[in-house]
């Protein structure tokens, strides 16, 4: 006979070894899994990820759903506590880097070898995303890519039947829609990253990627010639009434909305606007579109900014079999990046993705993404975090007062050189 | 049997004391070590600095910019809701038409979370539409489109005024307590021996409200300390750093720039501002209490 004490202990404890012990059969252990893809479309979709995985792989995945802002301070105080999941989401650039640098992270080469990684992932992502100090470390699980996105129906009814190639004709087309009365470009720089687009683009198409590069990795300044040109393309703009007042006040979705309601009429902008715009009942095409940043000198490399959002493995992973297998399936399986990516306005980087689960307007993404002569990542996956937060403040700064131009590249000059050192 | 109260006590205490180790000693001695240090955060090998963060507290610009912001922020914070509590309760009392529901319209901002209190004043000061650039233009008959939270010269001020609203109603309806003690009788030979309002007012109610203002002060205090959630939604220390605070500057600093052993410096330096000014406060509240009992 049990006694009474027994049975309260039975009572409690089964329960919590019921909880504890996942649904699906195990033999591969556990993997811990934390990740930002919060949003209800995204959550609900990677969880059924998840229980496929869980399903083909044997192995049990314990998830921590994070917000993106919460998450940037959430994975480093696990690191701080020695308790790094096994597998966490993280941006692909100089924040993979920054973890690499102080040996967090588990290379994958013999992994990305034996499953033939090389073969499923667009070269375009895989040079730049995934290789870190010689070695592979991340798989990605989508990108992004960041255009002019802008309202159809504005443009046809300001008689814009062309989007512009070249900056004059850029130039030409703001112009248009301000005499018809029409904001041209919408900016929510509330957050500050929002505005990264505009420097990334404008230093890519007067400085060239070499030049960009340099001013990431601290060996060019934010006071040299080549940065006062850009800002000053952008001031000029400002300047001539192209810009909503206030962009410092609104959010990227504040931005978007006046762009769907035709206040003004587009956005500099990443694809994840599309699967914003679309839960709102845009139609793509019908009602937005974009186009690409346009040429400003001729001769320089067609570049294309965008982040990638990937999957690593930490240094001291409990169980780094199990999440190396998670890391394959989640970029290999055809099925589950067609999951994945349709239902969040992302592009996949797996090369067997059928281009027609796209729509059209994300099938033109991919394109341009495809036919560039380099992908690279936007401003504060570039440059190293304490750099990347002089930059933001600057280009918010910047849209605040724009005639301080030359001031505010000084400063950032030298505020960029201090972090750099830190 | 003296001996055996004591064990108990100590065995009584010991949880709590145990949570307050664990979540308030321990932290707080982690961040005095941390200070020291080159820590970013995530990796293992980290260096011990001497005093090199604290030196350079003196030569970040962004420090002694949250330095000042945060000096505006614990002055206003604890002043404007005091004051305006204070009048309010005065009116109140005075019995005019309306009175209970005026009190509890302004009770109300109290119960509300930071984050909805925010939000509210986020579309206040929204531009475009918000009520308040609606009112300046219906009254001013223009349109105006000033972005109240993100000008740098405004964005501070605005977030003070939206805390305000929601603190002032605690101090009202303390005040109004305070109130209903002060006996008739004093009030009454004030009107027999002639005193104006004024006279009144400084000479036997503000007196007599003290150990309300005791109170009131030692909340808003205690409040505006805490004070970063507000601040957090509402501008995020922008724009451009401008209504950054210590604790908003520390969490960039650690957080968002991953150097860690620099916000622990920072809030090492907080931690020290808090406990001057609490220490200041409990030396007072002594002299009060020797006074009122």
């Amino acid at each position: 006979m049990f006694s009474r004490s027994t049975m309260l202990m039975a009572a409690i404890v089964a329960p919590a070894i019921a909880a504890a012990t996942p649904s699906f059969a195990q033999d591969g252990g556990e993997v811990s899994i934390m990740h930002y893809f919060t949003g209800a479309l995204g959550l609900e979709v990677l969880q059924e990820i998840f229980n496929e995985f869980q399903e083909k792989s044997g192995v049990a995945i314990k998830e921590s759903p994070i917000g993106h802002e919460d998450f940037k301070s959430g994975i480093l105080v696990r690191a701080a506590g020695h308790n790094l999941p096994d597998v966490f989401s993280y941006w692909a650039g100089a924040r993979t880097q920054f973890v690499i640098d102080h040996d967090s992270l588990r290379p994958i080469d013999d992994m990305w070898a034996a499953n033939g990684l090389d073969n499923v992932i667009a070269k375009s992502v895989a040079d730049g995303a995934t290789v870190y100090n010689g070695k592979h470390y991340l798989v990605p699980f989508n990108y992004h890519y960041a255009g002019m996105f802008y309202n159809t129906k504005v443009m046809a009814d300001a008689g814009i039947t062309e989007m512009p190639k070249t900056w004059d004709e850029f130039l030409a087309m703001c112009e248009t829609l301000n005499s018809k009365g029409v904001t041209p470009i919408a900016l929510g720089s509330k957050n500050r990253w929002p505005a990264q687009f505009w420097f990334d683009y404008l230093v890519l198409r007067t400085a060239g990627t070499e030049y960009r590069a340099k001013l990431m990795d601290g060996s060019a300044s934010y006071n040299d010639p080549e940065v006062q040109k850009a800002m000053g393309l952008w001031k000029e703009l400002v300047d001539k009434g192209y810009f909503v007042a206030n962009a410092n006040a609104d959010d990227w979705t504040d931005a978007g909305d006046k762009v769907a309601r035709g206040d003004a009429a587009m956005t500099l902008m990443g694809t994840w606007i599309t699967g914003y715009w679309n839960g709102i009942d845009l139609k793509p095409e019908a009602d937005y579109n974009f186009f690409e940043f346009p040429q400003i000198t001729e001769g320089l490399p067609n570049a294309v900014v965008g982040p990638v959002d990937g999957f690593v493995i930490s240094a001291n992973a409990a169980n780094p079999e199990g999440a190396e297998k998670f890391l394959n399936f989640v970029v290999s399986d055809t099925d589950i990046q067609t999951k994945w990516a349709s239902s969040r306005g992302a592009l996949s980087a797996n090369t067997g993705i059928d281009p027609s689960i796209y729509t059209p307007v994300m099938q033109k993404a991919a394109k341009a993404v495809a036919d560039a002569d380099a992908f690279v990542f936007n401003y504060d996956l570039s440059t190293p975090p304490p750099v990347a937060e002089v930059g933001l403040s600057m280009f918010s700064r910047f849209m605040d007062d724009p005639s301080k131009v030359d001031a505010i590249l000084d400063q950032a000059a030298e505020d960029a050189k201090k972090a750099f050192t830190e | 049997m003296e001996r055996e109260t004591g064990v108990w006590r100590l065995v009584f205490l010991a949880l709590p004391l145990g949570v307050f180790t664990v979540l308030v000693i321990w932290p707080l001695a982690s961040s005095f070590y941390y200070s020291f240090t080159n820590w970013n955060g995530f990796s293992d090998n980290f260096e011990f600095v001497g005093f090199l963060n604290f030196k350079k507290l003196w030569t970040d610009k962004l420090f002694f910019n949250a330095a000042v912001n945060t000096a505006i922020w614990m002055v206003a914070a604890v002043l404007i809701p005091t004051l305006l509590g204070l009048g309010l309760a005065l009116l109140i009392d005075s019995r005019i038409p309306g009175g209970s529901v005026f009190k509890s319209i302004f009770y109300f901002p109290i119960c509300l979370s930071a984050v909805v209190v925010g939000q509210i004043w986020i579309w206040i000061y929204q531009p475009d539409w918000g009520l308040l650039n609606v009112a300046i233009g219906a009254v001013t008959n223009t349109s105006p489109d000033f972005a109240w939270l993100a000008k740098p010269d405004t964005a501070l001020g605005s977030v003070i005024a939206a805390w305000c609203w929601q603190h002032t109603g605690l101090a009202m309806v303390i005040y109004l307590a305070g109130l209903t003690s002060i006996p008739e009788d004093l009030l009454e030979v004030c009107e027999i021996e002639g005193a104006s309002t004024w006279q009144r007012l400084r000479v036997v109610i503000i007196p007599l409200l003290t150990p309300a203002t005791v109170v009131v002060v030692a909340l808003n205090v205690i409040n505006s300390l805490k004070g970063f959630e507000i601040l957090y939604i509402m501008t995020g220390g922008g724009p451009f750093n401008s209504s950054d605070t210590l604790a908003m500057h520390m969490y960039n600093e650690s957080f968002k720039k991953y150097l860690m052993g620099y916000g622990s410096a920072i809030s090492v330096v907080l931690f020290i501002v808090a406990l001057t000014i609490i220490g200041i406060y409990f030396r007072e509240l002594k002299k009060v209490d020797e006074i009122y009992g």
